[in-house]
């Protein structure tokens, strides 16, 4: 039978597998979540590995994006929307009702589909979030600054422009600024959801570089409509559809050969 | 460069914990200003209830001693302590009423203009004229109304008035009598400016939310503007249009200074409309200052209270109605 | 291809003429109309500007008001004024950005906000006479005495409104995605609307502070029982104050020649305060489109 949310851990073959095997940052158990009374996601069971970039993806209206803002509980914003199951980060549940949202928020960042930047300048986007946690000197504050604005490769481009406000950078640029400023507050996990949909095709390229230099400090998960920055970027991929989670296992193999049927028809173009 | 390399590093527990402090302490402020913010809200309606509360409390002698007479009493005499609300109500009912009559079809005109007729760069400075007419504040309309206007009114149209339209039989008895330039007339004409760019702007704003693909529809069958206007615009935005000139009526029934300079605060109904008369608001506002004695204090706070029902009324009704077309449009 | 205009059997029908007869007279009477508006607008200025300038001069500013058949200026109810419309507004902005705050964000969907809005909507064209009873009622009565503490309180009541409306309106305007962009960093809900939401609303919201001061400075039934009238200068807010709308009504309604020039100079400084504030107003709401 071809069906279902099979969640196997999945044999790595990549040289730069760690020695002692995958661990596992986010476990998504048995999730359920409700639009009031709609159920927009159905029993997803998955994993994201610590120091990988695991892709979701699947047509328009799945709940990709639904799940990743489970993740940080961004659900919680709204009312009507909730959530039941499991969601394991390094093993404490964050779906329970005395979880510290905004410390869980600090520990997993998200970058948006559309570049956000506050309405302040280069700098303050970046030192706000780091101010909210720490008493530092200017010097320091500064060091750290530049820091993120390097790791988002932006830091060449607005050194001249700090004072500038944020909002009168391309859209490219804008968000990297996001990045940069969601990398400042150190998280541990980094969720992109659909960022390069609002961008130009050189802009793009430059974020899934990013995204692979990121890696290597943090557990990704990036939700995209496009397959081949799907297949590009990640070690792992999930297919969703209608709420459910499909299929799930390393790019290679989804991309080459799936299991599911569905997988398949999505991947050749028969439908989404 | 040691310290880059330091910078990427994970946070240590240690810290985890001190940002799990500071959240905690920012958390207790989250609740304080949830607090301050909805009990600023429910002050709002305490203000309501406020007003309510004092205007009723403030008119209750006067309601007591005088019953549901009050309503319906056409003397207002001080000496003998003789209330009665009919002349002010009478006035306040149609001054606004003249003052709508006039500037709801002009007003509508001119929406018809910015919107259909009027050239694209015209649009912004008519606009802008228009906001210009709106913040003019009631107290200039009320001086120019008694300096200029009525003046003018008393020289040359109330005579003409009075000869042409006063002997035609029917409704001649409403412009018979002296021109005193001053009257009902003369201060249902000023609110009619005053209310006109309200009505204005509230038109044109309706008026530009008509899906244009509607309009478009139209034309290319071969209609005229006008046939646009009457049979595809009016229609779609009437609920708005509606609510909008209760708006106005709303504002209109509650002015005070326009209308007390010119209306001549006479405490009677005439059957000319040429003839002095008073307002609600410009019997409270003459007299209060000056009244001796609770009864009298109290019959000018009742008519306050019987202002305020009044307008809440028009008022609420304006705003379901608003509210209506804003679901309707999807919003 | 032959001509593509209409049969003259279809345009010289009676029915196609009296169409365009009738909209060519509807036509004229929207042109028409126009006139007639522009018309007040161009007549009451003109007058304002030739009386007002008529009286104007530095004495204006630096006279008290005069006893009748006297020369004055205008100094104590433009102090009065001045006073009245700063407490007045520093008492119902923060009070009206709160409760718009909590109806734009914390209260955007409960039942609460929409019967706030509901009554705020009224309040908003309510009469300002029956503000003027009110705060007689509960402060002038109460105190045993006219005072500028009452005026200013009357004034904020007309501000609250006006600064709850716009603020609301500002603060919905910020998208969501900012806001769950302040979110994603950890940021509490109290210091995501301080720090971000109003940051990004700032133009807005003066807007709106501006719109109310506009408003309130030319209203004068408020002030009418509250602050009632001061001829001297005083600085006691405890007792009667001067306002300028206070004293071109009483100025004006009188018989003599130098009050009547005055109270259209007061009228002319009313009104160019007014359109001064709009013009700022509308000059900050192009920007922030723009930006």
């Amino acid at each position: 039978m071809n069906s279902v949310a099979s969640f196997t851990v999945p044999t790595v073959t990549h040289a730069q597998a760690s020695a002692d095997g995958l661990a596992e940052k986010v476990s998504v158990r048995n999730l359920d979540f409700y639009y009031g009374d709609n159920r927009a996601l159905k029993d997803i069971n998955v994993a994201l590995y610590k120091g990988h970039v695991t892709a979701f993806i699947g047509p328009s209206g799945c709940g990709k994006s639904t799940l990743l803002r489970i993740l940080n509980r961004m659900y919680d914003l709204y009312p009507n929307q909730r959530a039941t199951g499991d969601v394991l980060l390094d093993g404490e549940n964050i779906l329970e009702p005395n979880q510290d949202i905004n410390l869980l928020r600090a520990k997993v960042g998200m970058v948006f589909q559309k570049p956000t930047p506050f309405p302040m300048t280069i700098f303050e986007n970046i030192a706000f979030g780091i101010r909210l946690y720490e008493k530092l000197p200017k010097s320091e504050l500064e060091g750290r600054v530049q820091h993120a604005l390097q790791r988002a490769a932006l830091w060449n481009e607005v050194k001249d422009k700090l004072g500038a406000n944020g909002l009168s950078l391309s859209g490219g640029q804008q968000q990297r600024l996001c990045i940069a400023r969601t990398v400042a507050v150190r998280p541990e996990v980094i969720l992109f959801d659909e960022p390069c949909s609002a961008l130009d095709p050189i802009s793009t390229a430059k974020i899934e570089e990013l995204i692979d230099e990121l890696k290597d400090d943090y557990t990704i998960a990036i939700v995209t409509h496009n397959m081949q920055q799907a297949a590009r970027v990640s070690d792992f991929t999930a297919f969703m559809y209608l709420g459910e989670l499909i299929e799930y296992g390393e790019t290679t193999k989804i991309f080459t050969t799936p299991n599911d049927r569905r997988t398949q028809d999505y991947i050749t173009g028969r439908f989404g | 460069m040691a310290d880059v390399a330091l910078q990427g590093r994970a946070i240590s527990v240690a810290e985890k914990v001190d940002r799990a402090k500071v959240l905690q302490r920012l958390r207790l402020g989250d609740a304080g200003f949830r607090i301050l913010t909805r009990s600023s809200a429910i002050l709002v309606l305490i203000i309501l209830g406020g007003i309510i509360v004092s205007l009723v409390h403030g008119a209750w002698p006067a309601l007591h001693t005088f019953g549901f007479n009050f309503l319906v009493n056409e003397s207002w005499n001080p000496v003998t302590e003789n209330f009665g609300a009919i002349a002010p109500i009478y006035g306040t009912v149609v001054t606004s009423l003249i003052a709508m009559l006039i500037a709801v079809p002009v007003g509508l005109f001119i929406a018809l203009f910015l919107t259909e007729l009027c050239p694209m760069w015209l649009r912004r400075p008519i606009g802008i004229a228009i906001e210009l007419l709106a913040g003019i504040p009631s107290i200039i309309y009320g001086i120019w109304g008694l300096f200029v206007f009525a003046p003018f009114l008393q020289e040359y149209v109330q005579p003409f008035m009075i000869t042409t339209l006063g002997s035609v039989p029917g409704i001649g008895g409403l412009f018979a009598g002296p021109p005193y330039g001053i009257g009902v007339l003369t201060a249902g004409l000023i609110l009619a400016i005053m209310v006109l760019p309200f009505i204005t702007s509230i038109s044109r704003d309706v008026f530009e939310a008509v899906p244009p693909v509607l309009k478009e529809a139209a034309y290319g069958l071969g209609c005229t503007t006008w046939e646009v206007a009457r049979y595809v615009v009016l229609p779609f935005t009437r609920v708005g249009v509606i609510g909008g000139v209760m708006l106005g009526l709303g504002r209109a029934l509650g002015e005070t200074m326009a209308v007390t300079f010119v209306i001549g605060n006479a405490h009677r109904i005439s059957g000319s409309i040429l003839a002095p008369g008073t307002t609600i608001s410009a019997t409270i506002a003459n007299e209060f200052t000056e009244a001796v004695g609770d009864l009298y204090t109290s019959s000018l706070i009742a008519l306050g209270l019987i202002l305020f029902v009044i307008t809440f009324i028009v008022l609420a009704c304006a705003r379901l109605m608003l509210m209506r077309l804003n679901a309707r449009l999807g919003k | 291809m032959t001509d593509m205009t209409l049969p003259t059997s279809q345009t010289n029908t009676p029915l196609y003429r009296s169409r365009q007869r009738r909209n060519a007279m509807t036509m004229t009477l929207a042109y028409a109309a126009t006139a007639f508006g522009l018309t007040w607008l161009v007549l009451i200025l003109a007058v304002l500007l030739y009386e007002g300038f008529n009286g104007l001069s530095l004495a204006v500013f630096t006279e008290m008001t005069p006893p009748p058949g006297a020369a004055g200026g205008l100094l104590n109810p433009i102090m009065g004024s001045l006073v009245m419309t700063i407490i007045a507004v520093a008492i119902g902005t923060p009070l009206g950005m709160l409760a718009g705050t909590y109806m734009a964000e914390y209260g955007r969907y409960d039942k609460l906000s929409s019967v706030v809005r509901f009554i705020n909507d009224i309040l908003l064209s309510a009469p300002s006479i029956v503000i003027g009873l009110f705060v007689y009622e509960i402060m002038v009565a109460q105190m045993g005495h006219f005072s500028g503490w009452a005026g200013a309180v009357a004034l904020a009541v007309i501000v609250v409104p006006v600064v709850v409306r716009t603020t609301e309106d500002m603060l919905t305007l910020v998208p969501d995605t900012l806001r769950e962009a302040a979110a994603s960093i950890g940021l509490p809900r109290s210091l995501m609307i301080v720090k971000v939401a109003y940051r990004a609303a700032r133009a807005g919201m003066i807007t709106g502070v501006l719109l109310a001061v506009a408003r309130i400075s030319g209203e004068t039934a408020p002030l009418l029982f509250t602050a009632l009238n001061n001829q001297f200068w005083s600085t006691d807010l405890n007792a009667p104050v001067s306002s300028l709308p206070v004293v071109i009504f009483q100025f004006a309604l009188s018989p003599y020649k130098d009050w009547q020039k005055l109270a259209w100079t007061g009228a002319l400084i009313i009104t160019l305060t007014v359109l001064t504030l709009s013009i700022i107003a509308r000059a900050l709401a192009s920007q922030r489109k723009s930006s």
